[in-house]
């Protein structure tokens, strides 16, 4: 998967948040999307800003319980620095309370954990379509 | 709405069909007027040329008249003025013929004719006299009436050659009068004739306008009434959300009775369930509602992070109080050329459906505790399990007994509960200790209701009823697991009829007959269930310790209740407060492993039962600040007590260090049963501690009451 042999189809840059190693790893390698380039992965909310500041994404899967800062915040923070990044919240909460806070905050798409790899390629395809 | 738009389009169109008839009527109104006056004119006319037709023959015959009365010598005065009278008729009459309406050419030539008859007419005419000559021998002409004869015959002769040509001329003019006044009359009957097809046509298009409106109109009635129907008929309650997440002016019935109300129409979303759901969840949904018209909301997101898709609403049930229902929310947007235009909302009881879910819930939970506490039963020793199954059967039938007490004053109310409580922590100290979670879990349940019986002030005794249900249920419990306990012992024990399949009741120093009060509750083996209680403590705990139990064998059967409840509650508490995780043991140089010791022995008068742990220790000082915090103790009350007296407070009623209750600490109904149980046989009870280092309670019991326990 070299990135530059066809980095000229691909048109958004992923990148994916979640403290759970397995999780990024999963996502990474679940996505089925041509157009799709990882450009990071993040384990908290501060690695996640830090990184989105150097790799500039278009596309970032979030999760929401982390240690640092949590993904609401996040999220807010993120589209603060820019505003047309698409959020998809990837999380194992349940509670609809804390899905309708990211998407106040401007997340534009939510998963639940456990998801299957079509769930996972359903969303992003939402989101980048 | 789309109909009142072709409505009102309807509506114009027929005024201006009633316009246009108005304007055609006065059109030909305005014209059939000028008709009119010009025929009416033309008609005069007519009458006077045809009149004049006659003037030529009239003039010709008084002429004639008046050369045959010249013949015969008779009067002719009179043919003379009339004959002079007609010609000034005649002359005037032709001279003011009204030429406007006339042929003009005709009408002169017609003047030519009567001018050539001036010369021959007015020596007639002019004369004057008398024409006769009266003699004797009779009359004659005279020789002025003899030249006025042959004038008269002159004239006459012009007269009657002239006057057919004269007469036909001005019959010409009359005709060609008569032609014109025909034309205007049909003109205006023409003109008639149009205005009324016209006037005609108008209507019957304003009627066929009419009519189509009428049954656009009828259709439009019909839809109402069928949307009236739909939403008079629909279980759910609908309505429309504007951008001001108001309700709009439309909504279906089953929403009123859902909501108990029916002042909907602009009524705020949040009004709708403000104190119906808790401040959170109202907060929640507003936020949620905004997000619909958001332009990152699509439907499929929306309906996955629906915060209203069960709710759970608090209302009036209609008999003063409140009950909770279920309401399901679902939100489609409705879509106008600029972007949402309402948001359409269902909501739907679902209180039956979530309830059956509930159930079933329940009943899958209560599959699974039954299998595990078959699993449990099959670990533990039937015996023992059978023996409990007595124990906790004779402290309900005492809890029935408290219950049956007659208690009228919030005191008596209050005695009730201290006595409930004691009993349920001993059975539910039992329970946990032989794993038999689902007996623990209920009894646990109940505890809880106790307690909020307690911190209730008026007491009545309909508030006991709950807990009396709930104990029904727990007896029902223990029933079905002494039925399962006896088919697991005839399962071990081989088929029925051998004689072991019965349940043993075993007893362990059996007591004769029970004395009043209290009946005496079956034990099992004290040993075994305190080490299985170990076990489970420190692994539910996470901590490590090593029991040693010595001299349980000595406890004389009137004790073995007490002792057992005591021992059940100081281990627990040790393996709950005393006993230190590793780690912080290992810090504290104290070795990994806790100790905890139980010793029972016999005195030269009565016997002691001595329980010590290597654990933390009591620090006064968290004590007391526990007790403040339960509201135990004042603080001024606190900072006046001293080590020792802050070292008792663990035997106060309600105390606790815990902040949270679990199954096994917290409700602070621990220290202070062991503490009655031992006073009330006419013991003694003292703690000595170390902070850091260890707790020991000493249990000093007299003598007497070794046979059996008293009340």
């Amino acid at each position: 998967m070299g990135a530059a042999e066809s980095s000229g189809r691909r048109q958004f840059r992923l990148l994916i948040v979640d403290d759970s190693n397995i999780m990024r790893r999963r996502i990474e390698r679940s996505q089925r999307f041509e157009e799709l380039e990882v450009v990071g992965t993040a384990g908290d909310g501060l690695e996640a800003l830090e990184l989105a500041r150097r790799t500039d994404p278009d596309l970032v899967t979030m999760d929401l319980t982390m240690p640092q800062m949590d993904g609401i915040e996040c999220i807010s923070r993120l589209i603060a620095m820019k505003p047309s990044l698409r959020i998809l919240v990837i999380s194992a909460l349940s509670d609809k309370a804390t899905a309708v806070q990211a998407m106040e905050q401007g997340a534009n798409g939510f998963l639940h954990k456990p998801f299957t790899d079509r769930q996972l390629n359903d969303a992003i395809a939402e989101l980048i379509s | 709405m789309q109909f009142s738009g072709s409505d009102r389009n309807g509506r114009l169109l027929i005024a201006g069909a009633a316009a246009a008839i108005a304007a055609v009527m006065v059109l030909v109104l305005i014209a059939g007027f000028r008709l009119a006056t010009q025929i009416r004119a033309s008609v005069g006319a007519l009458q006077r040329t045809s009149s004049l037709q006659t003037y030529p023959a009239v003039i010709s015959q008084q002429l004639t008249a008046l050369r045959q009365r010249l013949g015969t010598l008779e009067y002719t005065g009179h043919v003379h003025r009339e004959l002079a009278r007609t010609v000034q008729n005649f002359n005037r009459r032709l001279s003011g013929v009204e030429r406007r309406n006339l042929d003009p050419a005709a009408v002169r030539h017609a003047e030519r004719l009567w001018q050539n008859y001036t010369p021959v007419l007015a020596p007639v005419l002019a004369f004057s006299g008398e024409p006769y000559d009266d003699t004797d021998t009779g009359s004659s002409l005279s020789a002025s009436g003899r030249k006025y004869y042959d004038e008269v015959r002159q004239a006459g002769i012009f007269a009657q050659g002239n006057a057919p040509v004269l007469h036909s001329e001005l019959a010409a003019v009359s005709a060609a009068l008569q032609a014109r006044t025909s034309a205007a009359a049909a003109r205006l009957r023409t003109l008639l004739l149009a205005g009324v097809l016209a006037v005609l046509l108008l209507a019957l298009a304003a009627a066929y306008l009419q009519l189509s409106r009428a049954r656009q109109q009828r259709a439009a009635r019909e839809a109402q009434d069928q949307t009236r129907d739909i939403l008079k008929t629909v279980r759910e309650g609908f309505f429309l959300l504007d951008a001001d997440y108001r309700i709009g002016a439309v909504w279906s019935e089953a929403l009123t009775h859902l909501f108990g109300r029916s002042d909907f129409k602009g009524l705020a979303f949040e009004e709708l369930l403000r104190d119906k759901v808790p401040a959170d969840t109202l907060a929640t949904a507003v936020k949620y509602i905004k997000l619909l018209w958001g332009e990152r909301a699509r439907e499929n997101l929306m309906k996955s992070i629906n915060p209203l898709g069960q709710l759970e609403v608090s209302m009036d049930n209609g008999r003063g109080g409140k009950e909770s229902r279920f309401l399901q929310f679902d939100f489609h947007r409705v879509m106008g050329p600029k972007g949402v235009k309402h948001v359409l909302c269902a909501v739907g009881d679902i209180t039956s459906s979530v309830l059956l879910a509930r159930e079933l819930q329940e009943a899958q939970e209560n599959a699974h505790s039954q299998l595990d506490m078959m699993i449990g039963m099959l670990h533990a020793d039937p015996l023992q399990v059978s023996a409990f199954l007595d124990s906790a059967a004779a402290g309900l039938k005492h809890v029935n007994t408290i219950m049956k007490e007659p208690a009228r004053t919030d005191g008596e109310f209050r005695k009730k509960l201290a006595g409930l409580s004691r009993e349920l922590h001993s059975i539910k100290g039992e329970a946990s200790a032989l794993s038999l979670m689902s007996v623990a879990e209920r009894v646990h349940h109940l505890e809880d209701m106790v307690a909020e019986l307690k911190a209730k002030s008026d007491l009545t005794g309909n508030d006991f009823l709950p807990v009396v249900l709930k104990l029904d249920e727990l007896l029902a419990h223990l029933r079905g697991v002494r039925e399962m306990t006896a088919r697991l012992v005839s399962l071990k024990e081989g088929p029925a009829g051998e004689g072991t399949a019965s349940l043993p009741q075993l007893r362990i120093g059996d007591a004769e007959a029970p004395q009043a009060g209290r009946p005496v509750r079956a034990t099992v083996d004290l040993g075994a269930l305190l080490e299985q209680l170990a076990g489970k403590l420190a692994s539910d705990h996470g901590k490590q310790f090593r029991l040693t139990l010595t001299g349980l064998g000595e406890v004389p059967a009137g004790y073995l209740d007490t002792v057992k409840d005591c021992a059940i509650q100081m281990l627990r508490n040790a393996a709950v407060h005393g006993i230190e995780a590793c780690e912080t043991r290992r810090t504290a140089a104290k070795p990994e492993i806790g100790e905890v010791r139980l010793e029972f022995r016999r005195l030269e008068a009565g016997y002691e039962f001595v329980f010590h742990d290597d654990g933390a220790g009591l620090s006064p000082e968290a004590l007391k600040e526990a007790a403040v915090r339960k509201n135990v103790i004042t603080a001024e009350e606190a900072a006046a007590l001293d080590n020792r007296a802050a070292l008792a407070l663990i035997f106060r009623p309600g105390f606790s260090t815990r902040d949270s209750i679990s199954m096994d600490a917290g409700r602070g109904t621990g220290m202070d049963l062991v503490a009655r149980a031992v006073y009330g046989l006419g013991g003694k009870i003292g703690v000595s501690t170390n902070p850091g280092r260890f707790t020991r309670f000493k249990i000093t019991l007299p003598a007497a009451g070794a046979a059996s326990a008293v009340a």
